[in-house]
């Protein structure tokens, strides 16, 4: 009887000592963690993780530098262009940077992989991630004040060549809202793979009814009574979130650069001037051209089948971007169909059309280890080297003349600008989290209620002007 | 006395793993989203503001937050109501009458339950599909094809029936089963009695079975309401992601949004407060009043 209870004890006891060992385990590992990343860790020369400064890779650009063994946390988003070309410029990297060890994390839920170690305080020491995403991990961090500013990397050289970083860019890529998120010139986002945005239709619909392709709005509504008396809708749009590129490019072409500025820091009452009123009113009557069960398949399971109207003819423009004919590759489509792609048509007669440049962006957290390093490694970005390799999977980079290498439907969406299209940039203005108010939903999320018929569009140009007084008012 | 002592000592070892995981799993989460609540913070720096308690402040003056109650409530009377209806029902046929293949229907019955809620939102979003759903097919043929197909995911009025409906299917199993084993343990004695007193069917389920499960409805009446808050999140992220124009936006959607997208985690811990006293009152609400004397039997 007794060695029974001896024995209950000893079981139940081990079973208490085992519950500890989830905690010991993370010591453990702690304790291996040096070995695991790199083996020179540990040797005598070694003091901080990274000395290797700025200045000095620059002075060795010519001959091959050497540098400390360490090790760079990278995360990248595997976005449409897939996981492969990130693999080969980290490889083709180490190679350029002997002793360095690249730890490479690529998914396409990166926030899920890596926010949970962020959170415990571990991070990465780049991350390719853009704003936009539902999950919004780069927008909070940036509210939080958690990224390192990128000023000095523009003046760097680009590892292996003798150019500054800040001379290869595109000019006007670094002048946006979407490159310093606060307004304030400084450049928190190296600005990655970029995508004209538009919209896309079925050109060989076209030649076979014998339509021109409209030039204006005016054009388009009168298309859009032709098409319909055909069972063909003018207008359709994968989810509202699309929206964003299509109303900054018309508040762009409506008011211009600065009045789209101005729209994008909340200046007060700038929802409710002439021009925003003529994007509001645009897209009232663009609701009225749209497919009917657009509504009903504007969520993350059903984007797809909106997107699908375009190749059965049964809608004739759908906003998006470039990745569109690669995402639709697979898919059924009416014969003789043939991707076609348009700037979004002057708001103001005479005007020219405009498109919105939607980019991924580069950053590194105020609390990554390995800063220099990290930075070395987003001026290798620029690199010709790199953007080879990512040419190749038809990622373009804001490189002057990387664009030229592209062949077929490619070259066409990126001829877009020079066709004589205004290209917008940007993005609204980061501010302290406002609890409760959301613009983006507000702005775009609205549309699917004005398309329904359950707002006005005066509801929704109030309801617009009220979040950015909100905004406003968390700006600092 | 010594004897006492080891005892305590061994009940103390016996309980501790139960215990400690309790603390670290249960009790210190609740307490860091009461803690979380009084704090702006965004979820990644060390930035935590204290702001006592203005994140409810300005949550009493949320309308979305409001529709998203109001959401949140109707899923669970609905879904509560039409499923412990449909699932009593069932309940009492598959074990009161002798049908064909009463094993089949069980199973049958029980299967939308082992889906994972992702697979049931692919079927749902298939089913209401606006031009080849089956849903507006089988209406099609009594509705004349010239009108425009109805949205079961795109009317901002209909779309939050149309979850009700998917998270109906998925429930009716689970409850049922629960309901047939306490109605296997009602005695056959008392159904043959009430026969021979000449009580029908329908009868014999408000006066026998019902009265005799009533604790087990009880315990399930709790459970509609945790699983109508959690399973509506899991829907409503799968099927329309609290769209269109957040009109299908529950508790759990809004608080995610506002925890993560919109980088106001200390706010989204204040939903969460809310939904956490909303649940445990509304539960013991429920508790108190179908408290009845329990019948023995």
């Amino acid at each position: 009887m007794k060695s029974k209870k001896v024995v209950s004890s000893l079981l139940a006891g081990t079973m208490v000592v085992s519950l500890f060992t989830g905690c010991g385990a993370q010591d453990a590992s702690l304790q291996l963690a040096p070995d695991t990343n790199t083996a020179a860790d540990t040797t005598p020369a070694d003091t901080t993780p990274a000395e290797q400064t700025p200045a000095e890779n620059t002075a060795n650009a010519d001959t091959t530098p050497t540098y400390e063994e360490q090790t760079l946390k990278v995360a990248a988003f595997e976005g449409g262009y897939g996981a492969d070309m990130w693999s080969e410029v980290v490889a083709a990297f180490e190679a350029s940077h002997p002793g360095v060890t690249v730890e490479l994390t690529v998914d396409k839920k990166l926030e899920d992989v890596i926010s949970p170690a962020m959170k415990a305080g571990d991070y990465p020491d780049v991350v390719h991630l853009a704003t936009g995403r539902e999950a919004a991990l780069t927008e909070t961090l940036t509210k939080e004040k958690a990224l390192l500013p990128l000023t000095d990397v523009l003046e760097m050289t680009v590892p292996g060549e003798s150019v500054k970083v800040k001379d290869k860019i595109i000019p006007g890529f670094l002048d946006t809202l979407a490159t310093n998120p606060y307004g304030d010139g400084v450049t928190y986002y190296a600005p990655m793979f970029y995508s004209p945005c538009g919209l896309f239709y079925n050109a060989g619909l076209f030649t076979e009814k014998g339509w021109d392709v409209p030039t204006t709005w005016e054009e388009m509504w009168a298309l859009g009574d032709k098409a319909a008396e055909e069972g063909i809708a003018l207008f359709t749009y994968p989810t509202t979130g699309y929206f964003d590129a299509f109303t900054y490019a018309t508040l762009s072409s409506a008011g211009g650069s600065d009045f789209f500025n101005s729209c994008m820091t909340y200046e007060d009452g700038i929802w409710e001037s002439d021009n925003a009123t003529k994007v509001f009113e645009l897209i009232g009557q663009l609701a009225q051209y749209t497919e009917g069960t657009t509504v009903a398949n504007a969520n993350n399971d059903n984007f797809t089948k909106n997107q699908q109207l375009i190749l059965d003819n049964k809608a004739i423009f759908c906003p998006n971007g470039t990745w569109l004919p690669g995402e639709m590759a697979d898919a059924p489509r009416a014969d003789g169909f043939e991707w076609g792609f348009m700037a979004i048509p002057a708001v103001n007669a005479g005007g020219s059309g405009c498109s919105f440049c939607w980019f991924e962006q580069m950053w590194i957290p105020a609390a990554a280890q390995n800063q220099d390093m990290a930075k070395e490694f987003v001026a290798y970005m620029y690199s010709d080297e790199a953007a080879a390799i990512f040419a190749k999977s038809t990622a373009i980079q804001p490189i002057t003349g990387v664009s030229d290498s592209l062949e077929g439907d490619n070259k066409m969406f990126y001829s877009i600008y020079d066709n004589g299209a205004t290209a917008v940039m940007g993005g609204f203005a980061s501010t302290a989290p406002v609890e409760g108010v959301n613009m983006l939903d507000t702005l775009c999320g609205t549309v699917n209620s004005i398309v329904s018929g359950d707002k006005t569009v005066a509801e929704w140009q109030a309801a617009v002007e009220e979040a950015s007084d909100k905004l406003r008012a968390a700006m600092e | 006395m010594k004897k006492s002592k080891e005892r305590s000592i061994f009940i103390t070892i016996c309980v501790a793993p139960a215990v400690i995981l309790f603390i670290i799993f249960m009790l210190i989460p609740t307490f860091n989203v009461f803690k979380m609540s009084l704090y702006k913070w965004g979820g990644y720096s060390n930035n935590k503001e204290f702001v006592g308690l203005n994140n409810f402040k300005i949550l009493s003056e949320d309308t979305n937050f409001f529709r998203s109650f109001q959401n949140t409530v109707l899923l669970i009377v609905c879904v509560t109501i039409v499923t412990m209806a449909l699932s009593l029902i069932f309940a009492a046929i598959l074990s009161r009458e002798k049908i064909k293949g009463q094993n089949f229907f069980r199973i049958i019955f029980y299967i939308p339950n082992i889906l994972s809620v992702v697979v049931i939102s692919a079927i749902f979003s298939a089913i209401y599909d606006p031009n080849s759903g089956l849903l507006n097919s089988v209406i099609g043929i009594f509705r004349s094809s010239e009108k425009t197909p109805i949205l079961w995911l795109g009317d901002q009025k209909l779309v939050i029936y149309s979850l009700v409906i998917a998270m109906i299917w998925q429930a009716i199993g689970y409850y049922m089963v629960m309901y047939m084993a306490s109605m296997a343990s009602v005695p056959e004695s008392l159904y043959e009695s009430a026969n021979l007193e000449g009580a029908g069917k329908v009868q014999q389920f408000f006066s026998i079975t019902l009265p005799l499960i009533w604790t087990n409805v009880r315990t399930t009446l709790t459970f509609f309401v945790i699983s109508s808050i959690n399973l509506s999140f899991l829907i409503v992220k799968a099927l329309t992601n609290g769209g269109p124009d957040g009109a299908t936006e529950v508790f759990l959607s809004y608080m995610y949004k506002q925890a993560y997208t919109n980088s106001s985690y200390g706010y989204g811990m204040a939903i969460g407060v809310v939904v956490f006293l909303f649940s445990f009152g509304l539960s013991a609400l429920i508790n108190f009043v179908t408290r009845r004397e329990p019948l023995e039997f």
